[in-house]
């Protein structure tokens, strides 16, 4: 162990193993320090779904169309298998409100370079079973998929330390050292480690990280609560999200000011099966601090949503619940750049719940931006400093 | 099963073995969820019920057992059904 590198960086979630994996490719020696295990925040307490479908028009779709670019040749690539499908997805609508929101979102996302389409109920039922009967329609995209999100991590983590990477586990970064507001290293309890840059990539934790380094970033922990299924014969087809989920993503100013209580939680439904054939069930979108248990409330509040929507997962059984915390931003995407008057500082974190969707294209930027000044595309819309920090 | 001494499952539900959970180990599990995460072990029908012990009992070998960290419990304890779960929430 040497301690010395070119680029230290701080979290061990699918984002800062990305961004490791990505450097070390490019010759650069990494450093990355994680407080406790891999995947120990959102990357392991998320589901399956690679969705595009559920971005923005505009930069956070372009981002999403291109990491789902990177995502086909990941496997050989990292050598571990994360299981990764293409299978498609659905964005189930409820009401004739719905469909008039959806038609707009779909129709911006088709100019963004989406393949997607409304279907009606009829079509929507040909390709999933058990949905309501009161379902307006869907939309359909292709392009959807799935991952293990926590393989993809390890896989990312491992292949980045064939290549060189230094992983130091249960190493949780104290402090920033500067010299004449250059960044030199940071502090651990177990001694110092010194690179001219340091990525912060510390997800919901990337604000407590940041303090260490002066900043006060918008970011803030966003609680999802998800539950799991027992493994079942296949049935959930494609990735499944309902119009609600969509609203809940890009309105949270609005849901709390809401009488009903599933809307105060966030509730949109979230379903995807995994290869072994457990269904998650999701979720809640919650400001609770660093609170990340489940609630009985949520619990029932996102089952019931989900039946109403989906009543053929009646008879199934739920035997795990998870609950997580997402790196929210008030604008809805990731500070991704250096941040200006901390030179060598980095910023890589604020995903939400697009994390896993984005961790491939995440790490290539990253990469890009610190060994090349620039990527393929302009990323000027991420950059931490369109924050006051 | 098989009768070499290698394939001792520790994980029955999702059929984790003795092996597998040594390797998690290797790779630098320390807890009884990092050998979760890199084996599956405990992610099952029983959530971990008897493994759990086990992984702990296994990564405690030369360190004290109390030192190690235990997994996370959630809900449920049990299976439910999910029609059950959402009957409760209309009363």
């Amino acid at each position: 162990m040497t301690g010395r590198g070119d680029v230290i960086v701080v979290g061990g979630g699918v984002i800062g193993a990305s961004v490791a994996y990505q450097l070390a490719k490019k010759g650069r020696k990494v450093i990355l320090a994680e407080k406790g295990d891999f995947a120990s925040g959102a990357s392991g307490s998320c589901d399956t779904s690679i969705f595009l479908q559920s971005k923005n028009a505009g930069i956070h779709l372009q981002l999403a169309l291109a990491s789902a670019e990177l995502f086909k040749g990941l496997k050989e690539e990292l050598g571990h298998d994360i299981e990764y499908h293409v299978k498609g997805g659905m964005i189930l609508i409820e009401t004739a409100e719905e469909l008039k929101v959806m038609e707009g979102f779909v129709a911006r996302q088709k100019k963004t370079g989406l393949q997607v389409e409304i279907i009606d109920r009829r079509e929507a039922a040909k390709l999933q079973r058990g949905l309501a009967e009161h379902l307006v329609g869907s939309t359909y995209s292709p392009q959807d998929g799935d991952v293990n999100p926590i393989e993809l991590t390890l896989g990312f983590a491992k292949a980045a330390r064939r290549l060189g990477t230094e992983i130091l586990l249960h190493r949780e970064v104290t402090g920033v050292i500067f010299a004449g507001g250059r960044v030199e290293g940071v502090e651990t309890a177990q001694g110092n480690l010194f690179a001219p840059v340091v990525v912060n990539a510390a997800g919901a934790w990337a604000p407590l990280v940041g303090k260490l380094a002066g900043l006060e970033l918008p970011i803030f922990p966003r609680r999802g609560q998800i539950m799991i299924t027992e493994p079942v014969a296949p049935y959930i087809g494609q990735q499944i999200l309902s119009a609600s989920y969509i609203v809940a993503k890009y309105n949270a100013d609005k849901l709390k000011d809401s009488k009903d209580r599933a809307v105060q939680l966030g509730v949109g439904l979230s379903l995807s099966q995994t290869e072994k054939g457990n269904i998650f069930i999701g979720g809640t979108r919650e400001f609770v601090g660093y609170d990340a248990a489940n609630t009985h409330e949520a619990i029932g509040t996102v089952l019931k949503n989900a039946l109403r929507l989906v009543p053929g997962l009646g008879s199934m059984h739920i035997i795990r619940t998870m609950g997580g915390l997402r790196p929210y931003t008030p604008d809805g995407l990731p500070l991704i750049g250096f941040v200006d008057g901390r030179e060598g500082y980095f910023m890589a974190a604020g995903h939400e719940g697009d994390g896993i969707a984005l961790s491939p294209i995440t790490g290539k930027i990253v990469a890009d931006l610190i060994c090349d000044g620039k990527s393929f595309m302009d990323l000027s819309a991420l950059s931490p400093n369109r924050f006051k920090l | 099963m098989a009768e070499n001494n290698e394939t001792v499952y520790i994980c029955r539900c999702e059929e984790v073995t003795r092996e597998e959970v040594e390797q998690a180990i290797r790779e630098g599990a320390t807890t009884v969820a990092g050998v979760k995460k890199r084996t599956h072990a405990g992610m099952g029908l029983c959530q971990g019920r008897t493994c759990r012990k086990l992984i702990t009992a296994m990564l405690a070998q030369g360190r004290d057992p109390a030192k190690i960290l235990p997994a996370t419990f959630r809900p449920p304890v049990r299976a439910v059904r999910i029609s059950e779960i959402a009957q409760g929430e209309e009363e």
